[in-house]
């Protein structure tokens, strides 16, 4: 099994500091309210708030990133991931059906890229492996596209 | 990368107005209405805001225009999309199912048309070419199936000889519709006592009402009557009810075999026919409720490729036949077979606990109920029951993969049985919640096309390394199973 690119962690601490972010505004926001309307004193909100945020900043992104890791070879895509739930995933190569290379703003300008297969399936019809470098990705799109030979039902 | 497919061609430029057109209602116009309405701003002050709302909408609608691209290369349909979000989709020729054309009033006005290309998968936006004119749709649809053509479909020429494979007459369609009185509805009518038990002359919850109903029973023989039909008149409706309406959805079932596929016709008042392509067929399930086990009747169904269109998603292939019946359809699908009796393996002891620390909420929100509302007491009864229910259903959850064949059995009181290909597995998760991780557990849930969003062969709590095994060797026989049909058509 493979881990994902270095650079996605990154990205996922640029996704944990704008979700603090969110967090702090209405922490922010609510300390205004109690100021307002009562004399309590500051913290009441933040104080129960901190260790969250560096749970969210600090602790979190490391573990997600660390969950996650893929293997790819002529004839499945494995991928294992989940913290508290773990999810192994195979994907039979010649079962996918289309594919998606698709990429974020804060992905390009740090050269990540996303794969997303789609199988005909239902429940676990698109399977996501982000974290790939530009070319990977499009070197992992154009290996299963010339895999997918369909066989007549 | 340097053979890719280039995608550079753009939808009709038209479609920008169309697509503000099609949003107006709801965003240009609804905003500044209402804000006209709430407050003071005046009506053309509100114009002149829907006017920059029409404008900032067209900029928007004009830059996601001009990110939509899309290709077409020798074996693939390539769409790029997305302002911020950017995504490459390939499509290959020889997924694609089904190419539509279809054409909506305001598209009509200026004469365009959106292609939509639909793959084996669900009823989604899978492409979407929106919109083009004529001439470019049938273009793309050309060269889609001029690349698919490769593989010949299934040619419905020769007129077919058929053979009726499984019918039911009107006495089997009857014992199918009293079958399908369920429990279920018992339950509603209860609901629906509860509901309007004001209107009802008498508490139906209050055991000493019904023993001094006896003693009573002179000077109130108008209540007792009264009850007695209704709950009388409410169970003959139950039954004509489902009756009726398999009555009138089965009735003249037939299933007939012709070369490739399966014909099915049934239906009073609309005679409905099916077609089930053989070669589509992707899993066969078997069901039974305990009045069905009771006289040795199951149900049978096919999952097919395609939702919901012709012949795909669940397929109903016999509603009530014994075994003896059902063995000759699977045998015509020649890719079905029931298994061994008793060649199925049963999952780890824990399966047991673990249903039974997941009925653990439901018991304490009954257990809560009847502490405040008393009347509730018979409800309790349920608990036992579930308890019961989670214990035996280790026993009833069983799973085996036999020559290329997976089967997975489950349910106490409505049993299902899945036969699945292993090649027609379309993928396999192997979920481990902290519990089951504790306890060395393993779910594997088997993806498979054409099943409902919910409730699919999934295999509970096996423990680890069989579960592993097991997806190891599903995996290994639809390899076997695929080299094999190489070796043979090519």
């Amino acid at each position: 099994m493979q881990s994902l690119e270095p650079n996605q962690l990154k990205l996922m601490r640029i996704h944990a500091l704008i979700r603090a972010a969110i967090l702090v505004a209405i922490a922010l926001g609510g300390e205004a309210i109690i100021a307002d309307n009562s004399a309590l004193p500051f913290g009441l909100v933040f104080g129960p708030l901190l260790p969250v945020l560096v749970w969210v900043t600090i602790i979190a992104p490391g573990r997600r990133y660390r969950a996650w890791s893929y293997s790819f070879d002529a004839d499945e895509l494995q991928l294992a991931r989940g913290i508290m739930t773990r999810t192994h995933s195979i994907v039979p190569i010649e079962r996918v059906q289309h594919i998606d290379v698709a990429q974020g703003p804060i992905e390009r300008s740090l050269g990540l890229s996303r794969l997303i297969v789609h199988t005909a399936g239902t429940a676990h019809s698109r399977v996501v492996l982000p974290g790939l470098s530009e070319a990977r990705a499009h070197e992992m799109r154009d290996e299963i596209r010339a895999r997918i030979v369909r066989d007549a039902e | 990368m340097s053979a890719a497919t280039i995608a550079d061609r753009r939808v009709h430029p038209l479609t920008i107005g169309l697509r503000v057109l099609r949003d107006l209602p709801r965003t240009v116009l609804a905003g500044p209405a209402v804000l006209a309405f709430m407050s003071d701003i005046g009506l053309w002050r509100a114009f002149a805001l829907a006017g920059l709302i029409a404008l900032v909408m067209l900029f928007f609608t004009w830059l996601g225009w001009s990110r939509f691209r899309y290709g077409i290369g020798e074996r693939e349909l390539v769409i790029e999309s997305g302002i911020l979000h950017r995504n490459r989709r390939t499509i290959p020729f020889e997924s694609i199912q089904d190419v539509d054309i279809e054409q909506k009033l305001l598209e009509r006005l200026v004469g365009l048309f959106r292609l939509r290309v639909e793959t084996g998968g669900g009823g989604k936006d899978e492409g979407l070419i929106d919109s083009v004119r004529i001439e470019e749709a049938e273009r793309l649809r050309g060269a889609i199936r001029a690349g698919k053509s490769k593989v010949p479909p299934a040619t419905d020429g020769a007129p077919a000889e058929s053979r009726v494979l499984f019918a039911m007459g009107l006495p089997r369609v009857f014992l199918a519709g009293l079958f399908n009185f369920s429990l279920v509805f018992l339950a509603g009518l209860f609901a629906f006592l509860q509901t309007f038990d004001r209107l009802l002359p008498f508490d139906i919850y209050d055991p000493a009402r019904w023993i001094g109903l006896v003693d009573r029973a002179l000077p109130q023989r108008f209540a007792f009557q009264a009850v007695a039909a209704v709950l009388l008149m409410a169970l003959v409706l139950g039954v004509v009810a489902g009756m009726l309406g398999t009555l009138a959805r089965e009735f003249g079932f037939r299933l007939t075999a012709e070369p490739g596929r399966l014909r099915r016709v049934r239906g009073m008042f609309t005679r409905s026919e099916a077609a089930l392509s053989l070669r589509r067929l992707q899993v066969a399930l078997l069901r039974s409720g305990p009045m069905r086990r009771a006289f040795g009747f199951s149900e049978l169904f096919f999952q097919s490729l395609g939702a919901g269109t012709d012949g795909g998603g669940r397929q109903s292939a016999a509603p009530l036949a014994r075994d003896a019946e059902i063995d000759p359809i699977l045998a015509e699908t020649g890719r079905f077979r029931r298994p061994e009796p008793g060649s199925l393996a049963v999952v780890s002891r824990w399966h047991s606990a673990r249903n039974l620390v997941k009925l653990v909420p439901v018991a304490t929100i009954l257990i809560m109920g009847v502490a405040f509302r008393p009347a509730f007491y018979p409800a309790l009864v349920l608990i036992p029951l579930l308890a019961g229910a989670a214990i035996l259903a280790r026993r009833h959850h069983r799973f085996g993969l036999d020559d290329g064949l997976l089967f997975v059995a489950r349910g106490v009181w409505r049993r299902r049985l899945w036969i699945v290909p292993a090649r027609h597995v379309q993928g396999l998760a192997l979920v481990r919640s902290p519990l089951q991780r504790t306890l060395g557990l393993a779910t594997l849930a088997v993806d498979t096309a054409g099943a409902r969003a919910t409730g699919g062969p999934a295999i509970v709590d096996l423990r680890l390394d069989s579960a592993e095994a097991l997806a190891r060797a599903v995996m290994r026989a639809r390899s076997q199973v695929s080299g094999k049909k190489s070796g043979t058509e090519r």
